[in-house]
């Protein structure tokens, strides 16, 4: 068994100690065929492992690890999510299907949902069971994710959904969506929407596979037509959707994707080394992404020392992040397939298209420049 | 595969740049660089020294400054580039014996990736009055001596150089190491303080009836140039605490604080291209930053 490099932790006793814990775990609960031989497997053996991983996960004690005790996290930091990532990036553990609900429907519930929707929706989501999607994008709400026309209707106690939103990442796995529907058409913009918790089995929800340019299956349209939903399942007040929406975004732009991220980057970046490193035609592009992938993980170290002290810095630094580690991953991708190396074609074929994702959603790099000049540098709308 | 490592500065970075960014807003307060690039120096030498700022980066057995620390004082002195040798004189001191011996300021002769593989060296604020030259940074040996003669360097004008036909000094590796760092990091400052213009501009000056920086291409320009901000100084923090490959790093960090330049030159149109708009002396202070890095590569 080897152990933690100890620069990972700078020092830092306890997380020290974490990243021990969780290396040690890593290294055996990780399943050795998706380890050797993942891209053998089958659609259904591959998913049958991402979904025993969210299961694996909370066994192991490290589901919401940077999510309060009281409602069943492990109460720890952001430093050690982030060390998790990286460290099960790098043992290439599965990415399992419960990341959205974790992440996003966690937090928003923590912060405005009713005590019920706490006791009743976080421990399944936390240990696994109950995987959730997110339903905001729709054909004609994309960016502009504040023209969503999916209708939620007074219906006795509660409310009855009809509309149709698109780019459901996991709706094939999912029990519950989170759905963003417009309560009050009357209302202005940003004050007619509600959130809602809408459970993927209830009559009237139906999905549409849609394929992706690399050839995978892993997002769908998802239906609604006359959903019931009842009231206590509405996050927050009737016209509080836009708000709840907005916080929830800035938890989708966090750091432990791009901690995952800067892995992966990391380890094609060295099989372009390995490849291609005595090609003179491209050293300089090499060197230079080198350059950007360590200033990568320096930079979310960086968010992470002043994540503590908050204020201007941090927003400057976390607010660059994902444009950060997306645009590098994709010039890593291109660089990757243009060496055309015969014995990492599909590889390369495989990233180059994925690679394309990471600017558009969480909202596209345009959305995120406009943020950055908007909210960080205070420029007028 | 570390990811969690410390970039804070220690708390003498901290104090040191705060106590140096109140001294240089006090001093600069309400004049533009304009008023200074090329004219008399809105601070004196001796406000510095009786401070004993330029000993802060003195080691004593290994305690005292790390070059985090003296990272994060250039980075705030390169937000305003007084023209004082005063960055020069916190290393000179740090790595010469000598040079702590003497009460004023001192300055060093580099080598620069334009002047060549001759003996032609750069001398930063060689044309300043009272200043000594060192001849070794890092190791026991070295003198002081006075600035011999040479040209005025026209790049840098807050640096007040000197081109010289000797070489004058030899650096230890780390020496080199640590002042390719430095002037990274005052870029870094020189291209924080070029985007607080370049954001403050796009808020006044208005075509169509708004202010330019509604528009959306203007905001996009000035969104990239944090981007390149922030990488850049994430970059030098790197730099400043790692041992390899740091001169690579360092011409990174210039590269990406010249992108935030030249963004912010471009948001402000043909005010940002004329001499008295003054944008352009922390442009050159970057170009010559990247001369200097470059210059220092292959050194000793
Ligand atoms: C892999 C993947 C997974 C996804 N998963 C989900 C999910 O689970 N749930 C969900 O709800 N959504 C999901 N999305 C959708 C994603 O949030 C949207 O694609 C994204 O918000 C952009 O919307 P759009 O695709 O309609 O593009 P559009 O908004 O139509 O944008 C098209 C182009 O115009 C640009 N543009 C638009 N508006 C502006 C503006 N104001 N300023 C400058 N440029 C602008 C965009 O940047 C883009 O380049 C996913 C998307 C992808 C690619």
């Amino acid at each position: 068994m080897t152990t933690v490099n100890n620069d990972v932790c700078a020092g830092d006793a306890d997380l020290s100690d974490f990243a021990l814990r969780a290396e040690e775990w890593l290294q055996t609960a990780v399943p050795v065929e998706w380890r050797e031989s993942r891209g053998a497997l089958s659609g259904e053996e591959s998913d049958a492992i991402r979904r025993e991983w969210d299961l694996q996960l909370w066994r192991g004690g490290f589901a919401g690890i940077a999510f309060p005790k009281d409602f069943g996290g492990q109460g720890l930091g952001l430093a050690e999510d982030v060390i998790f990532h990286v460290l099960a990036a790098k043992a290439q553990a599965p990415d399992g299907f419960s990341r959205v609900g974790k992440t996003l429907v966690a937090p928003m519930v923590v912060r405005s949902g009713t005590d019920w929707q706490k006791e009743r929706y976080l421990p399944p989501l936390l240990r696994g069971e109950e995987l959730w999607c997110q339903g905001f994008s729709e054909p004609d709400a994309g960016s502009d994710l504040a023209g969503v026309r999916t209708r939620a209707v007074r219906d006795g106690d509660g409310y009855r959904i009809t509309g149709r939103k698109t780019w459901t990442t996991f709706a094939q796995h999912a029990d519950r969506i989170f759905v963003l529907a417009v309560t009050d058409p009357d209302a202005p913009r940003y004050k007619n929407l509600s959130m809602f918790l809408v459970d993927m089995r209830a009559p009237g929800v139906s999905i549409n596979d849609i394929r992706q340019i690399s050839g995978a299956i892993h997002f769908a349209e998802t239906h609604f037509d006359g959903v019931f939903v009842a009231e206590r399942d509405r996050v927050g007040n009737e016209g509080d959707g836009w708000k709840i929406a907005m916080e929830l975004l800035g938890d989708e732009r966090g750091g432990s994707e791009a901690a995952a991220r800067y892995v992966e980057i990391r380890s094609d970046l060295d099989l372009l080394f390995r490849t291609c490193g005595d090609r003179p035609e491209l050293a300089n592009a090499l060197q230079e992404l080198d350059e950007r992938t360590e200033t990568l993980r320096w930079h979310l170290a960086k968010v992470i020392d002043l994540e503590g002290m908050g204020g201007e810095a941090f927003a400057r630094a976390v607010s660059v992040l994902k444009v950060l580690w997306s645009e590098l991953w994709q010039v890593v991708a291109r660089v990757g397939f243009e060496a055309h190396v015969p014995a990492d074609r599909e590889h390369w074929r495989y990233q180059f298209f994925e690679s394309k994702a990471v600017s558009i959603y969480s909202g596209t790099n345009e959305i995120q420049r406009n943020l950055i000049s908007e909210r960080v540098l205070g420029l007028p709308r | 595969m570390n990811v969690l490592i410390d970039t804070k500065a220690g708390e003498i970075g901290e104090l040191a740049s705060e106590a140096i960014s109140d001294i240089i807003e006090r001093a600069t307060a309400g004049t533009s660089i304009t008023a200074y690039a090329e004219g008399e120096s809105p601070l004196s030498w001796n406000a510095l020294e009786e401070g004993g700022w330029d000993l802060v980066g003195i080691l004593d057995d290994g305690e005292g400054a790390q070059l985090r620390d003296i990272v994060a004082i250039a980075q705030v002195w390169g937000t305003r580039l007084i023209p004082l040798p005063y960055l020069e004189t916190v290393i000179a001191k740090r790595h010469s014996e000598i040079a702590r011996s003497w009460d004023g300021p001192v300055s060093f002769a580099l080598p620069t990736s334009t002047l060549g593989p001759g003996k032609q060296r750069y001398v930063p604020f060689g044309q300043f009055a009272g200043l000594r030259v060192v001849t070794a940074l890092g190791g026991d040996s070295g003198q002081l001596i006075e600035i011999p003669e040479g040209r005025p360097a026209g790049l840098d004008l807050c640096a007040r150089g000197l081109e010289v036909d000797v070489i004058l000094t030899d650096f230890s590796e780390t020496a080199a190491r640590e002042l390719a760092v430095v002037y990274a990091a005052s870029s870094v400052g020189a291209a924080r303080r070029m985007l607080e213009l370049g954001v403050t501009f796009a808020k006044e000056r208005q075509q169509f009836g708004r202010p330019i920086g509604s528009f959306q291409a203007v905001k996009h320009h000035l969104a990239d140039a944090l981007i390149a901000v922030e990488e850049a100084d994430t970059a030098v923090i790197r730099a400043s605490r790692t041992t390899e490959g740091v001169r690579q790093t360092t011409e990174f960090v210039v590269k990406r604080c010249i992108d935030a330049a030249e963004l912010v030159l471009q948001v402000h149109g043909a005010l940002g291209f004329t001499w008295e708009m003054g944008l352009h002396y922390y442009l050159r202070h970057m170009l010559t930053a990247q001369e200097i890095v470059g210059g220092l590569r292959n050194c000793p």
